[in-house]
């Protein structure tokens, strides 16, 4: 099971934790808007206003919250933050790039200090990297900036006129000197849908132009309507406008464009009109309605704890068995002739019972599960800084980013993904020369790939690199005696000694992938999660690495097995087939007990052996579990299987705790609390027993 | 009871705001919107006694927000403070040349909000 991660330091207020959480929320969004904002910048196209005006409002929002929660520091960071992106939207940055290097470093920071809150030796480590920032963006505002303008001389409404922000001016000046017309649009619409309305107004809009101030201008007949004057930059004449908008010609007055007003001011560095405008990118990156819809998830998403909905999970697993006692009893009414009209009855209200609950869990359980999305998005950001840090040829390709998982396992993903792409960087792609000279392309591949393959998620990360010599892993791991020299190894164990503590195939330690962390924390972690990490590699042609996910770890279907009289729950999941077999079927090598299933050797291993439990009197035909995770297999001997049941699997304390091929615990319908086999640990220790058969 | 409609994009501001305002004597009855054209929707449903505002907000930010208040017959008379950070010197003159009665500055003092909202109240039921 997932140890959750706990914050460090102190207890915090609810409020705390509110901003906490919004806190990283905004610097999540602020990291995409960048990450769309640089892509614009590389392809010269004009930034869209919007873009910037969001990241605006997002330092504008961190600064006042980080000042109601006395960090000084990240509040003094966010309010240069908002500066730079200031100018940024108001156009008066000479280099808008360099603007946009600086406000990522901040972005980065925030979200460090972030995680570092509580925390009194990360405190101490941000609070000199937020001054020397601080310095250098104080450093960069002395840069001499265009000064605002006044508002264009057009025949605008003055109720509009006064109540444009600084900003709305701006644009109002940028899309004048663009040449563009401005127009006011009145519109009038129901006071329950207006939202919806406007929104596919403003994108309308934004095909051929800019909606620059939405106001609010009056409501209108009974009370149920409300009125807006809209103030919109377009290449279109009203009464085009008007027809585009789907509105009658008076809606929409011209107030006047470029050539009717003299002496505006020069359009914003970096953002020289061309002759005929183009479209914004806005407009082109997004289809018209997309606004529509992001406003409405807006609406109806609310923002829960994870822990909520653990503890939902863990009531619904609890109503599960006791839905199950339920059942014998009417089972037990049914069978005596005196009650079975009553336990007929209740055997109804059971299956009814049973039918919502199974809703009940699957709805819980859809409401914890997110997109890889989400962290993929941040290993894009990864590799774009370490190409711009490093300065190598490496483009990142994703595949599969909606494939869901539940948010715990996702958030546990986020360090092992980001160690081995950072990994694939450092070491496996070659500099550009070595790759010429192998006839490789100069740009090297990472891909991330997402699938669901039945009830697990793969995550593969491959490269187009050098590929792992597993040679020279087998000689590293011997010289630092970590095998046995006596010990025979295939090819691929050899390279799965990639994954043993305390073997760095590299002898020097370089700045991306640090030092300490290696391929064996990042086994732990995903078979913290219950997954299955594999490697393989070609010398001269790539590596890619598997991890076979279960989809979540709140509640599992699971088998109940018996060996003697102790009881195990194993996750349904895992289990391909199960069938009876004799002492007389198996057959005995070196590695250990084998069983011919359909000409495949199948490993087998024997439940009462693995736990040494006393196995008093084992049945003439025992069962055989065959569990399988990824590629493996292996055969679990018990002398029964006992039936099957939905498990809440809880970590359990103590001794136990370590042992390994224990998952967790889990309480059955009789109250009785059992062992949870953790399938992942089996079958790979069966797949080594396997090779060295 | 008095009621105040605070709008805030920021949940979390949002939420120190409320409570800061919850501590009002005589009780208050505060009402949360999110955004500026939630703000909208709520405005004719109940009698405000007092708007509390941030600026920067999507859609309709607090300016438009400001200028419809103040344009509108009726809700003319209720007072409104804008709450918002430091910034534009220019934005702040605008809200209050639209009439806004009040611009507190972020990191606020929740007693000097307090004490701001209960002296707005107070003066405009005295010219009720």
């Amino acid at each position: 099971m997932a140890a959750r991660r706990t914050r460090k330091g102190r207890t915090r207020s609810r409020a705390e934790r509110e901003f906490v959480s919004e806190a990283e929320e905004i610097v999540e969004r602020m990291r995409d808007d960048l990450l769309s904002l640089s892509e614009q910048q590389a392809a010269g196209a004009d930034p869209d206003p919007d873009l910037v005006n969001q990241l605006f409002r997002a330092a504008h929002s961190l600064k006042g919250l980080s000042g109601m929660f006395g960090l000084d520091g990240m509040s003094e960071l966010a309010h240069r933050l908002e500066d730079v992106l200031d100018r940024l939207r108001l156009g008066r940055v000479a280099d808008p790039t360099g603007a946009s290097a600086l406000v990522e470093e901040a972005v980065a920071l925030v979200a460090s200090s972030l995680a570092g809150l509580g925390d009194d030796a990360s405190t101490a480590a941000t609070v000199g990297a937020i001054s020397d920032l601080t310095g250098r963006i104080d450093a960069w505002l002395v840069l001499p900036t265009e000064a605002a303008g006044d508002a264009p001389d057009l025949a605008i409404d003055p109720t509009l006129l006064r109540a444009l922000t600084e900003y709305e001016e701006h644009r109002l000046r940028h899309n004048v000197a663009r040449g563009r017309y401005v127009h006011q649009i009145e519109t009038c619409h129901d006071l329950q849908s207006f939202d919806a309305a406007l929104s596919e107004l403003g994108e309308a809009i934004k095909v051929d132009g800019e909606l620059i101030s939405t106001l609010p201008s009056a409501a209108g007949g009974d009370g149920s309507e409300i009125r807006f004057l809209l103030l919109a930059a377009s290449d279109l004449d009203a009464p085009d406008l008007a027809a585009h908008l789907g509105l009658p010609e008076s809606a929409v007055r011209c107030t006047g464009r470029s050539g009717d007003a003299a002496g505006e001011p020069a359009p914003a560095a970096g953002a020289a009109a061309p002759a005929v405008p183009a479209a914004e990118p806005a407009a082109a990156g997004r289809a018209p309605g997309d606004e529509v819809e992001t406003l409405k998830s807006i609406g109806e998403t609310v923002r829960v704890d994870i822990r909520k909905l653990d503890e939902l999970m863990n009531l619904v697993g609890e109503l599960m068995i006791q839905r199950r006692t339920l059942g014998a009893l009417a089972q037990r009414l049914l069978a005596d002739d005196q009650t079975t009209r009553v336990g007929a009855e209740l055997d109804k209200v059971h299956k009814g019972l049973e039918r919502k609950l199974q809703e009940l869990q699957a709805g819980v359980l859809e409401v914890r599960m997110v997109p890889l999305r989400q962290i993929f998005e941040k290993l894009s950001r990864v590799v774009r800084r370490l190409r711009r840090d490093l300065d190598r040829a490496v483009k990142l390709e994703i595949r599969g980013a909606d494939t869901e998982l539940d948010k715990l396992i996702v958030e546990e993903l986020v360090d092992p993904l980001v160690h081995v792409v950072r990994n694939a960087f450092d070491h496996a792609i070659e500099p550009p020369a070595e790759r010429e000279a192998a006839g490789k392309p100069v740009e090297g591949t990472i891909r991330i790939e997402a699938y669901q393959r039945g009830n697990d998620v793969i995550v593969a990360v491959s490269d187009d690199g050098r590929g792992i010599d597993s040679e020279r892993v087998h000689r590293k791991a011997l010289e630092r005696e970590l095998v046995d020299p006596e010990q025979n190894l295939s090819p691929k164990e050899k390279l799965d000694l990639v994954f043993t503590p305390g073997l760095s195939t590299r002898d020097e330690v370089t700045e991306t992938s640090g030092r300490g962390v290696g391929m064996d924390v990042v086994r732990a972690n995903v078979t913290a999660l219950g997954g299955l990490v594999g490697i393989e590699s070609t010398p001269g042609q790539g590596t890619c690495l598997t991890m076979t996910l279960p989809i979540t770890l709140a509640i599992v279907q699971a088998l109940v097995v018996s060996v003697g009289a102790q009881r195990f729950a194993v996750p349904l999941s895992a289990v391909h087939e199960t069938l009876f077999v004799a002492e007389e079927d198996l057959q005995r090598s070196r590695g250990g007990e084998l069983l011919n299933l359909r000409g495949q050797a199948l490993p087998v291993r024997r439940l009462a052996r693995e736990f040494a439990l006393p196995q008093t009197d084992p049945p003439d035909k025992m069962s055989l579990v065959v569990l399988g995770l990824g590629e493996l297999r292996v055969g679990l001997l018990v002398d029964r299987l006992e039936g099957q049941q939905d498990a809440v699997i809880k970590p359990i304390q103590g001794p136990v705790a370590d042992l390994r091929g224990i998952a967790g615990a889990t309480e059955l319908g009789d109250g009785e609390a059992v062992l949870v086999l953790d399938v992942a640990a089996l079958v790979e220790d069966a797949g080594r027993l396997r090779e060295a058969a | 009871m008095p009621s105040i409609l605070v709008v805030e994009d920021s949940a979390t501001m949002r939420s120190l705001l409320a409570s800061a305002l919850e501590e009002l004597e005589p009780a208050v009855k505060i009402t949360e919107a999110s955004s500026g054209f939630e703000a909208l929707r709520l405005l004719p449903r109940s009698s405000f006694d007092l708007i509390v505002t941030d600026i920067n907000m999507p859609d309709v930010n607090g300016l438009e927000l400001v200028s419809f208040v103040k344009n509108d017959p009726a809700y003319r008379s209720i007072p409104l403070i804008i709450v918002s950070t430091e910034g534009s010197e220019r934005d702040r003159e605008k809200g209050l040349g639209l009439g806004a009665d009040a611009y507190v500055v972020k990191p606020f003092e929740p007693d000097r909000l307090r004490e701001l909202a209960s002296d707005l109240m107070a003066r405009s039921r005295g010219q009720e």
